[in-house]
């Protein structure tokens, strides 16, 4: 039963990774693109993690999994600002707002 | 500890005096709080190093020079403001913070995957009034989490936020997530 619910878990959050590759493909410049990958990536992952999560054998897979999630979340959100501020500053001027 | 509610003290300078508010103490000098900081980090490393390893004692021989080492990067840091965690805040925050965030995905892949792709991009600039340090860090991190806005850059007390469709209501979302950020930071 677990290891159904993971593996739909696992489904879904795929779907997710798909639509953030779609946006990065799509997407008509830098900044949408990072939207598409920051949100759609992320959340993904957070569901192949809790379903992966749901079918380990121990506690100790669990813990590391959500260490591995709660990194990959902290270090996303921190490059897509990163990134963005970046395209910002090499932005000509009269762009901006 | 009071049960109403419990505060979780991090970094020791000085310390608000509250009702319901656990303070440690009220004047550190820099030293004895990058000390105490330093004590902290060791300690959140070295369990996150056993959890790694899943306790095995052996492993401490690349454990714990990876801990002081790391643990040791507070002395070259700039010390941050002190805060505090209100362990009444928190689940309030997490729920929705994860309510947020599959909503952020879900508007992002439907965008993403419409035929038409409805976008209207812009950026909006945004005052914080949330204090400097972790809660305007989580604040920043958490807005690019919320569906259509990315944290792009700081002016100032300011952020540049670029929104997928400009017509959206920034201030109230952004308003809304700042008085969760407070909550969770025992801030109001």
């Amino acid at each position: 039963m677990l290891d159904i619910l993971g593996a739909a878990l696992i489904g879904l959050g795929t779907v997710f990774f798909v639509a953030g590759t779609v946006g990065l493909l799509r997407f008509p410049d830098i900044f949408c693109r990072l939207h598409a990958l920051t949100k759609a990536d992320g959340l993904g992952l957070a569901l192949i993690a809790l379903g992966v999560a749901l079918m380990a054998d121990g506690a100790g897979d669990v813990v590391r999994i959500t260490l591995i999630w709660f990194f990959v979340a902290v270090a996303g959100a921190t490059c897509g600002h990163l990134i963005a501020r970046y395209a910002r500053r090499a932005m000509p001027e009269g762009r901006h707002d | 500890m009071r049960q109403t509610e419990r505060l979780i003290d991090t970094t020791p300078t000085p310390a608000r005096s509250g009702g319901s508010v656990i303070t440690i103490d009220t004047a550190t000098p820099a030293g004895a709080a990058r000390g105490r900081r330093f004590l902290t980090m060791a300690v959140v490393l070295l369990v996150i190093w056993a959890a790694l390893t899943d306790f095995r004692p052996d492993a401490l021989v690349f454990g714990l020079p990876a801990v002081l080492a790391g643990a040791g990067l507070v002395f070259l840091m700039p010390t941050s403001p002190r805060w505090r965690l209100s362990l009444r805040g928190a689940p309030g925050f997490v729920l929705w913070f994860v309510a947020q965030s599959v909503r952020g995905a879900v508007d992002v892949a439907w965008r993403a995957f419409a035929p038409q792709m409805p976008l209207r991009p812009g950026f909006r600039r945004y005052p914080m009034a949330l204090p400097a340090g972790a809660p305007r860090v989580l604040f920043l991190n958490t807005v690019t989490l919320l569906p259509g806005t990315l944290s792009a850059e700081l002016a100032g007390d300011s952020v540049v936020v670029h929104m997928l469709d400009t017509r959206a209501d920034l201030a109230a979302d952004l308003n809304a997530l700042e008085a969760r950020v407070a909550a969770l930071f025992a801030l109001t």
